[in-house]
């Protein structure tokens, strides 16, 4: 090959522009991401939405059906109740998880001796996997042998075992107790970055106006905050909408089919009952409440001017 | 230098040779097969097969409640096992979806054909065609505990047979002691109760469904509703553990062998676990009686078939054909205290002299089992509406509202 012309703007294999050069530059850095988003993404959610027009059965004939999956959504009962569990689900999770994730980030916020090693034990859970804690809590839990039992019945807090899974009242709320100890420490990691973002200067002048915790924590932390808050809030209400495994671990759906999440329905119709076009239909309308939602979310908490 | 053709040259290499292992393996045959979690005699048939065979079998234990998930999920991805052995009661839901080997001209040249246990034998068809033979038999009865019955100034010659009578021995039972029961249910376990429960309606000439399968007569039949009661008066009265409220079925089997327990639904499968494993547990079986008298069992148990797709049909079949052998039959089902798919080997000489597999092997003379190809979502899902409805009228007492929610779910999975 000979280059002939010593301009570098044309010393490109493909004789491209130095601005073109850097388009393509460009093009081939999203490259995979665009590759990955599309095929397990796109293509995913392209087929769902297909699939959901369809009698789909996990195995044998299928056929277009038209919204007639839709349709039967409303007539659902428990599509209903679903619906209904995880929304309350979803409000009796977040504000503990919340609560306590800001308490723990304001304990090891600053850098101190041997403050990594708190981080760290708050932060562990998180990384057991859900199918894993969701099983040890419910052995921790158990009438027979669970370590809660035995605890309460030592200290004569109760009279006999109590079988927190079985009853629809507890069951939820043991539940999330295992569910705020698993997530907690993600919500610290997220809210702590947001607490070591603000400097100190604005809290020592807001410290010589006279302002006490509760109006610094008001009018400097929160509202600086506000990226952070939105950023865990989003991924921590998406995760609860979503929440399959503890249900399906610790109690199965029951007592009285009162645990039942969305996920789970969607998961029973496609691959108990094998009726996937009907689990996809269901899945779509997931998608568009969620994506309300979260804009609705990012809406309340976006930064004002 | 190592040039892009060498690598490339190597790569291919190192991907022949490691494919060399596949390929030698070719020559043998190499089955896999599925069992749901009941303590059948699977392992020692495949063991037994495996040491005296050239093909091998590879078996896989799949937890009962999930047997039908996974299965579906394992077809619908093109990796089902070639041998299934599969809850009866499911058998039409896969034979209805073309998942099965049509084996109907393999069944013909059996020569012992017409023995086989017909509810199984029925089950395993579907538009006159046969796609499984019976694999497990297990009719369901009524286990009781000798010594508690005795202490309790019980006949244990004469076992109840009304529902007051067994209501009247689970009391006497439960009280002689704190720690003593008179009766034992997994009210969290939807196939435990579809199994021990039904029967019960069934014995007083009730049922859930109607004859031809088109409708839920849960509401219109009043045995239903007696029969809820009656549980439900077991229950109110603590004459069951309260663990059992929520036991998913993982201890069935094993609260009876406590001691503790007076009565309990059990099936076949479970006596040779008694006896070998608990040898102090005095106990025998009664049929499980209707309101006033009867007696129903659920015909139970497992068939064999071969799923669609695999490679090995004609292997497979050999494998199955050798489980219902005179060889197989009596030294590896009745030697372990198995009831025979065959019913002419129900005389053997394991079983002579014990009255407790002559009672539990004539509960399938008044076993009957639901054909349906929505049963799973119907009776074991463990989402279901049957145990939903048993829950809640047995468990909570809301007899009319667990009837109305049973009826209305039942139709609307039945109108699909």
């Amino acid at each position: 090959m000979r280059f002939v012309n010593s301009d570098p703007m044309q010393l490109t294999p493909f004789n491209l522009s130095w601005t073109q050069r850097r388009k393509l530059t460009g093009l081939l850095f999203v490259t995979p991401t665009v590759a990955f988003v599309t095929v397990f993404f796109i293509i995913p959610l392209i087929m769902t939405i297909f699939m959901s027009f369809h009698d789909w059965p996990l195995f044998g004939e299928r056929a277009f059906t038209g919204l007639e999956n839709y349709q039967e959504l409303g007539k659902d009962r428990q599509y209903l109740k679903s619906l209904d569990f995880t929304f309350r689900y979803t409000a009796l999770v977040t504000p503990p998880i919340f609560i306590l994730g800001f308490i723990l980030a304001s304990l090891v916020r600053h850098n101190i001796r041997y403050i990594g090693i708190f981080r760290t034990i708050f932060f562990m859970p998180v990384v057991i996997g859900l199918g894993v804690s969701s099983l040890l809590w419910t052995w921790m839990l158990d009438d027979r042998i669970g370590v809660f039992n035995k605890i309460l019945l030592d200290l004569n807090l109760v009279p006999k075992a109590q079988l927190f899974l079985g009853r629809p009242n507890t069951a939820m709320n043991v539940i999330i107790l295992s569910v705020v100890w698993k997530t907690v420490g993600f919500t610290m990691i997220l809210l702590l970055a947001g607490l070591q973002a603000i400097p100190d200067e604005l809290y020592e002048s807001a410290e010589v106006d006279g302002a006490g915790y509760f109006r610094k924590l008001i009018y400097i932390t929160l509202p600086l905050m506000r990226r952070f808050i939105a950023l865990a809030l989003v991924l921590s209400v998406i995760g609860s909408v979503l929440s399959f495994d503890q249900f399906y671990i610790m109690t199965r759906g029951g007592p009285r089919n009162s645990t039942i999440s969305i996920v789970f329905w969607i998961f029973n119709n496609s691959f108990t009952y094998f009726k996937m076009g009907y689990g996809a239909a269901m899945s779509i309308v997931l998608l568009g409440i969620l994506v309300a939602l979260t804009g609705l979310q990012l809406y309340v908490l976006r930064e004002r001017e | 230098m190592i040039s892009r053709k060498c690598i490339v040259t190597v790569l291919a290499a190192l991907l022949v040779l490691g494919s060399l292992p596949l390929a030698a393996q070719d020559d043998q045959i190499n089955m896999t097969m599925w069992v749901r979690s009941i303590p059948f005699q699977t392992q020692a048939l495949v063991d037994e097969w495996n040491a005296n065979n050239d093909s091998q079998i590879e078996l896989t234990v799949i937890p009962s409640a999930e047997f039908v998930t996974k299965m579906g999920a394992a077809i619908a991805a093109g990796e089902p096992p070639d041998i299934a052995s599969i809850d009866l009661i499911y058998t039409p839901a896969f034979a209805a979806a073309g998942q099965l080997v049509d084996i109907t001209e393999y069944v013909r040249e059996l020569p012992y054909a017409d023995s086989l246990t017909p509810a199984h034998m029925e089950l395993g068809m579907y538009e006159g065609r046969n796609y499984a033979v019976p694999t497990g038999v297990d009719g369901s009865f009524i286990v009781y505990n000798i010594d508690l019955f005795e202490q309790a100034g019980l006949d244990p010659d004469n076992p109840p047979s009304t529902w007051d009578e067994m209501l009247d021995a689970m009391r006497a039972i439960s009280a002689l002691g704190d720690d003593i029961y008179g009766y034992w249910f997994s009210m969290n376990c939807a196939g435990c109760n579809a199994f021990t429960f039904l029967p019960f309606i069934w014995a007083s000439g009730g049922d859930v469904l109607s004859d031809d399968y088109a409708e839920a007569t849960i509401t219109s039949d009043p045995v239903v509703r007696d029969a809820l009661a009656f549980y439900n008066t077991i229950w109110e009265e603590g004459l069951v553990p309260e663990g059992a409220s929520i036991d998913n079925g993982s201890n069935f089997v094993s609260a009876f062998t406590g001691g503790n327990i007076g009565m309990a639904g059990m099936g076949n499968f479970a006596i040779p676990l008694f006896t070998n494993d608990h040898p102090d547990l005095n106990f025998d079986v009664f049929h499980i009686p209707g309101k006033d008298g009867g007696a129903a069992s659920f015909g139970g148990g497992d068939v064999i078939a071969i799923a669609s797709g695999s490679a090995h049909v004609e292997e497979a079949w050999r494998f199955i054909e050798w489980t219902m052998s005179d060889e197989a039959q009596i030294e590896i089902y009745a030697a372990n205290g198995q009831i025979p798919v065959r019913l002419e080997l129900v005389d053997n000489p394991y079983f002579e002299g014990d009255e407790r597999q002559m009672t539990a092997a004539s509960a399938l003379a008044v076993g009957f089992t639901p054909y349906t190809t929505v049963y799973n979502d119907l009776f074991n899902d463990p989402n279901g509406p049957w145990l939903e409805m048993l829950q809640v009228a047995i468990l909570d007492g809301d007899i009319d509202g667990a009837l109305e929610l049973g009826q209305e779910r039942f139709t609307q999975i039945m109108e699909g």
